[in-house]
């Protein structure tokens, strides 16, 4: 029995199932939930960045009327924020600062109002000390990192010896790029709402894993985890800091069984910048060597980032250059330097996004040292297999998509010389780079379930950040259930459904996309069994590789008029409903072959030499990622990278100052993300590609490759257009003039 | 003006009227709506930067007649929004997806969703005053889809507005807007319609504050949640709402939006046009009036250096009588002003005529900031000069915005340049006086040198467009 006779919903350009509910602010986020009793919590955030609390008054805001609690380091309950793995967090169980902003204390009210006019009035005194807030005062102390960078990889890595291969090199680039904090800035803030039942807690948040949350939030708490549900139907956007279950996520759990009242606590926008994490800032060294015709001798990428003083996230920079190129001698590695600010977490291509940018310059600055097209010197080092872990790609169109950019572009026009192409008064620049994404899955379950009437429901923990999830595992359920999209009823969002990864990584995808593909294939399968062994049946005695499935009907493939409804099945049995559960998971594939996207970006830029002011005018990029579930959310998911790119370039840029740590951008009017006149044309191709070999689904992961690579085509263009080479990003306008 | 204050505003809300009744005047649009359940509208940062809470008010528009206007919710204190009515995302499917709705569906538009209801209402906007374009959604961002699929979907509405219950209701004739006086939470607003009323209640209480706007003041209420014992709005009142134009002079109501002196002045001062499109976003265009953006005094206003190009004009008034003061008078200092107490700008007159002996004149303005649109100034500029037969300067004004405590003219410059002849040798020695007539700041937005390159970079530039 197969389903590819009949016309694939799956790559169907469907629009969102749940397009009605956001186009009609139907759809319920986590901070909008009708709850009965519902109180307020705001929290009161450190304005040091290190020391301790030496008193804090909470006499005036006690007396605020409505005013229900607040909770500091001297009546918070004892928990441990170490507990459960994640993050460690500080969760007001000791008198210490670690950085500006954090959560020192938690107000319940009545109304918002009442929280926020009591938190106003509780008063601190501080024992300040000296913070650490300057990578580049501290690189003495950088280390090497305790923990893996993902995937459970080392954080150093070497083959052969770059020193020996620098020797041998005719032409070498060794430069440093670095790269500043930024923020995700989803525009749903987050947001919790916690309500005890017994002891039994139900959490609404804004999350993009209900299941790490849940196993969190219980650790933390010392629960049972079946006693913690988390529900998250919408969210706001996520980008990896809605990745991790945060401080202001438990405390909310604490306030509300203190106070025996459902509580609610969203962070304003000014609060997101560093209770939440961030992109750490990097430094980070590439050098390069090449023979005359381009032949890379060498590559080094040594990377240092920023982490807490409390905790460690490293931002994997090299980790791109272990596979990217081919060459004999590579050397990657990653060093952290403490400093007092929150904990860094994944944002958008944590690593991939922030390293391509140092390792795609160099290559820049490379080509023009050597005088080759950038492209042919790309062409020249081609890995024709992952050179770290020396396993095949499960496929690669790099090549294609060098090609089919270039064309699409219209690259051969191009003149290399920097300033030599000019419209009237302004520069013009063209810059590209490779872009790619390691493909990503974890095990994931889900439970397909066809009814009586016709329709189905399929259920999966999981999340839609606004990748889509809803609409894809709607349209793989439908292709594995043989059934029209409208006719089923994909669930998601709350722990009570089967287990999924966090949405994350580009995973989802790909792993929930395999179990739901797994799920409804096994329920097809149970019901086709049926008929097949029931006299009554008009498919009685066939074999299922007879049977195509179509619409909600198993039909002969050589005699479609016996035929059979899904319904009329399950009627005849007397059954409601007939289900299967998959838990799948990744196999012996991914010790086989080195699985990624691939890509290519092209960029226009236009600079105004009065003023430094830099727009990208035009972009073409070309991707290689696998079968597309749907090319209209694709499409959007990569632009949508891109254009997190631009922001990265050109403005995205986390300011503190020199001597509080305290954000002094921390608004949507100073920290800039781009907006609509930002935003050129951009042309997205899709590489034809099969890749028998990656997951059941043949998918690799859209949601990230689209930034990589992004920064650096557009410093590569700013330095074709004005000559000069910016290194520290963003590339404002000053840094031109 | 009525003594007895009211408990109880009225507002229609989605063709629903609703009493308002018990909370503060400053409590924000956006803050009721989501209070009372209407969660459609989103709230992304409270500061009009994000465009999430976009609802459209009901409003005169600068040709009499009703518009459904985008307006920051978040921005607008309760108060103002008596005896209007509102529109939000929940209330303009009528039976099925409003033609805008169904396009951001078709196109993909709405990713995650959560900037979708103000993308939706700004189009809606848009769409019955036929301007669906780029510009229309200025105010909103977007972090996921990268615009193209909400631009998608914009130029699929833009050509096919239809006739429908929504744009009926535009049909009505616009009502002036009345009179309140209410007091909710023990704070008072009063939106009087005489400026004798205005005048009487800043002298019956000393701690009144005056409200335009609230683009800027609306800061206060949603972010830093102070509160005001005592609002007066200049919305209604007639003396500030009118424009008036001859061939000699063009002078602006303080409290006229600043949209509508877009769409009435338009061609009349190219610096002012210029400014203006470069000014904030439209949500924020809607409100803010002329009047605000000089009460504010702030150092980075960016129709000030226009005004002071111009030679603009204002017009105070207090219980004690008139006055008219240059504005170049008017800034004291950082956010300091030569506003009495009890003192209201009553208008601002520009003069449309050129120097004695001139026979052309140049003006423009410019502004730098880091994004396509919506941005803070790094350094606003504007420029007016006036050319006599033999091309000499006969009339100089170089006035900037963000390098010094206040708008300033570069006064020693423009005398220098009298005399002048307009030539590139004139700029360069000009712009070597300009890199030291001011001594700018470093913040986040730029460098103390870059804003002085720009200073002198930026007239060249004039200069180049206009030789
Ligand atoms: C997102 C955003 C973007 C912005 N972008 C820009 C920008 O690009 N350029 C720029 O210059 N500004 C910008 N602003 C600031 C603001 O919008 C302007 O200054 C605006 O003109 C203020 O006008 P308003 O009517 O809203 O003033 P309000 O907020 O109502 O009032 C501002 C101040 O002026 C006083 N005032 C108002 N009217 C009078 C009067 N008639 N007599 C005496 N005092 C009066 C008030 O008491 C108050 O102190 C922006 C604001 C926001 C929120
Ligand atoms: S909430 Fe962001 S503009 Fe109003
Ligand atoms: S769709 Fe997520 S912010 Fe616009």
């Amino acid at each position: 029995m197969n389903s590819s006779d009949m016309k694939s919903v799956v790559g169907k350009p469907l629009n969102r199932v749940d397009g009605h509910a956001k186009v009609t602010g139907a759809a319920r986020y986590s901070a909008e939930f009708p709850v009965a009793k519902l109180v307020h919590g705001v929290t009161i955030q450190s304005t040091i960045a290190s020391g301790k609390i030496a008193q804090i008054d909470t006499r005036a805001a006690e007396r605020v009327p409505g005013v229900l609690l607040v909770m500091t380091h001297l009546n918070a309950p004892k928990v441990s924020g170490e507990a459960g793995g994640d993050r460690k967090l500080p969760l007001l169980q000791d008198n210490q600062v670690r950085y500006s902003g954090q959560h020192i204390g938690v107000v319940v009210a009545d109304t918002f109002e009442h929280a926020m006019q009591a938190a106003a009035l509780v008063n601190i005194r501080y024992d300040e000390e000296q913070p650490a807030l300057h990578l580049k005062e501290h690189l003495d102390q950088a280390y090497v990192p305790q923990g893996k960078i993902p995937r459970d990889q080392p954080p150093d890595s070497a083959h052969g010896s770059v020193e020996q291969g620098l020797a041998t090199a005719a032409v070498k680039v060794e430069q440093t790029y670095t790269t500043p904090i930024e923020n995700h800035n989803p525009m749903e803030p987050h947001a919790t709402t916690a309500v005890w039942q017994g002891d039994r807690l139900l959490l609404y948040d804004a999350t993009q894993g209900v299941f790490g949350a849940k196993k969190k939030v219980a650790a933390v708490l010392g629960m049972p985890p079946e006693n913690v549900r988390i529900m998250s139907y919408f969210v706001g956007g996520g980008f990896g800091c809605k990745g991790s279950t945060w401080a202001h996520v438990v405390l909310t759990a604490m306030a509300a069984r203190q106070v025996n009242r459902p509580v609610k606590l969203v962070l304003g926008r000014m609060q997101m910048f560093g209770p939440v994490g961030f992109r750490p800032e990097t430094m980070q060294q590439v050098s390069l060597g090449a023979t005359r015709e381009g032949n890379l001798t060498a590559l080094r990428h040594a990377g240092t980032s920023i982490t807490s003083t409390f905790d460690e996230f490293i931002e994997p920079v090299a980790k791109t250059a272990r596979m990217i190129y081919a060459c004999p001698h590579i050397e990657t590695s990653h060093r952290l330097v403490r400093l007092n600010v929150g904990t860094p977490t994944y944002m958008r291509a944590p690593g991939e996004a922030s390293g391509s940018f140092a390792l795609e310059s160099a290559m820049d600055e490379l080509a023009y040292a050597l005088k080759i097209d950038p492209i042919e010197l790309r062409l020249r080092n081609y890995a024709e297999f992952d050179p770290d872990k020396k396993l095949p790609w499960s496929s690669k169109s790099l090549r294609e998509c060098y090609q089919q950019g270039a064309a699409r572009f219209g690259w051969q026009k191009r003149n290399p010389t920097p300033r030599s192409m000019r419209d009237g008064n302004t520069l013009i620049g063209w810059g590209m780079a490779t872009a790619t994404y390691p493909t990503n899955r974890s095990p994931a379950s889900a439970i397909a379930q066809i009814k009586a009437d016709g329709t189905a429901v399929v259920r999966s923990g999981s999340q839609d950040i606004g990748t889509g999830t809803y609409t894809v595992m709607t349209q793989i359920a439908a292709d594995a259930l043989g059934l029209p999209a409208e006719q089923i009823q994909f669930e998601l969002g709350d722990t009570n459904l089967p287990e999924t990864p966090v949405s994350g990584g580009s995973q989802t995808a790909a792993s929930v996309g395999s179990a739901v593909h797994l799920a409804g294939t096994e329920a097809r399968s149970k019901l086709l069994q049926l008929a097949l062994m029931d006299q009554a049946s008009p498919l009685y005695g066939a074999t299922a590789e007879d049977v195509i499935a179509q619409n909600g009907r198993f039909l002969l493939k050589n005699k479609a008029a016996n035929a059979e409804t899904y319904g009329a099945i399950l009627s005849r049995h007397g059954l409601k409903t007939i289900e299967a559960r998959a838990d799948a998971k990744p196999g012996e594939e991914k010790d086989k072959y080195s699985m990624h996207s691939f890509g290519a970006q092209f960029v226009e830029v236009r600079v105004n030499p009065d003023s430094g002011e830099v727009r990208v005018s035009r972009w073409v990029g070309a991707f290689g990622v696998g079968r597309l579930l749907n090319a209209k959310t694709a499409n959007s998911q990569l632009i949508g990278g891109i254009v997190y790119g631009i922001g990265m370039a050109l403005m995205e840029h986390t300011v503190m100052d020199p001597n509080r740590g305290r954000v002094v951008n921390a608004d949507l009017a100073e920290y800039h993300v781009p907006v609509n006149a930002d935003v050129p044309s951009i042309d997205v191709i899709f590489v034809d590609e099969q890749d028998p070999h990656v997951n059941p689904i043949g998918v690799k992961g859209i949601g990230e490759i689209g930034i990589t690579g992004s920064a650096a085509a557009i410093a590569n263009a700013v330095y074709h257009a004005t000559g000069q080479r910016v290194r520290d990003l963003p590339l404002t306008l000053d840094k031109l003039l | 003006m009525k003594q007895v204050l009211e408990s109880c505003l009225t507002a229609t809300i989605n063709g629903e009227t609703v009493r308002i009744q018990a909370i503060a005047p400053t409590t924000t649009l956006l803050e009721y709506l989501r209070q009372s359940g209407r969660v459609g509208t989103k709230e992304g940062c409270g500061d009009g930067d994000c465009g999430a809470c976009t609802v459209a008010l009901m409003a005169q528009g600068a040709d009499g007649k009703l518009h459904y206007q985008a307006v920051n919710s978040c921005l607008i204190p309760i108060g103002a929004i008596a005896g209007r009515h509102i529109l939000t995302v929940e209330g303009i499917a009528n039976g099925c997806l409003h033609p805008v709705q169904a396009a951001m569906v078709q196109t993909g538009g709405s990713q995650c969703g959560y900037c979708t209801p103000g993308f939706i209402m700004s189009l809606f906007a848009a769409y019955y005053d036929g301007t669906v374009n780029d510009a229309c959604v200025e105010g909103n961002l977007c972090r996921c889809t990268g615009y193209l699929a909400i631009r998608r979907a914009a130029s699929l509405v833009a050509s096919s507005p239809v006739q429908d219950v929504f744009r009926d209701r535009l049909a009505q004739t616009a009502t002036e807007l009345g009179e309140v006086s209410y007091d909710g939470a023990q704070s008072q607003f009063y939106r009087p319609t005489q400026l004798s009323e205005v005048l009487a209640l800043l002298q019956q209480h000393p701690n009144a504050t005056l409200v335009a706007g609230a683009t800027d003041l609306g800061l206060d209420f949603s972010h830093h949640r102070k509160s005001y014992p005592v609002l007066v709005s200049l919305e209604a009142v007639v003396e500030l709402n009118f424009m008036h134009q001859t061939t000699e002079a063009v002078e602006i109501g303080a409290a006229v939006p600043l949209s509508h002196i877009e769409d009435r002045l338009r061609g009349v001062f190219p610096s002012l046009d210029e400014m203006l499109y470069w000014f904030a976003a439209r949500q924020v265009r809607n409100r803010a009036t002329l009047g605000g953006n000089i009460g504010t005094a702030s150092p980075i206003g960016d129709l000030p250096p226009v005004l002071l190009a111009l030679d603009a004009e204002l017009k105070l008034a207090s219980a004690v009588g008139e006055r008219t003061l240059p504005l170049a008078n008017f800034f004291k200092g950082y956010r300091q002003t030569d506003l009495q107490p009890g003192e209201v700008i009553v208008s601002c007159k520009i003069a449309r005529t050129i120097a004695p002996g001139a026979v052309r004149r140049l003006s423009q303005s410019y502004k730098i900031g880091k994004r396509g649109t919506d941005d803070i100034s790094i350094v606003a500029a504007a420029f007016c000069i006036d050319l006599d037969e033999q091309n000499q300067i006969v009339h100089a004004r170089l006035a900037y915005g963000g390098v010094a405590a206040t708008p300033v003219r570069a006064i020693v410059v423009e005398q220098w340049l009298l005399g002048k002849p307009w030539t590139a040798e004139t700029i360069q020695q000009a712009k070597s006086h300009l890199k030291t007539a001011f001594t700018p700041l470093t913040d986040l937005r730029g460098s103390a040198e870059y804003r002085k390159l720009l200073i002198a970079n930026l007239f060249e530039k004039f200069f180049v467009e206009y030789p």
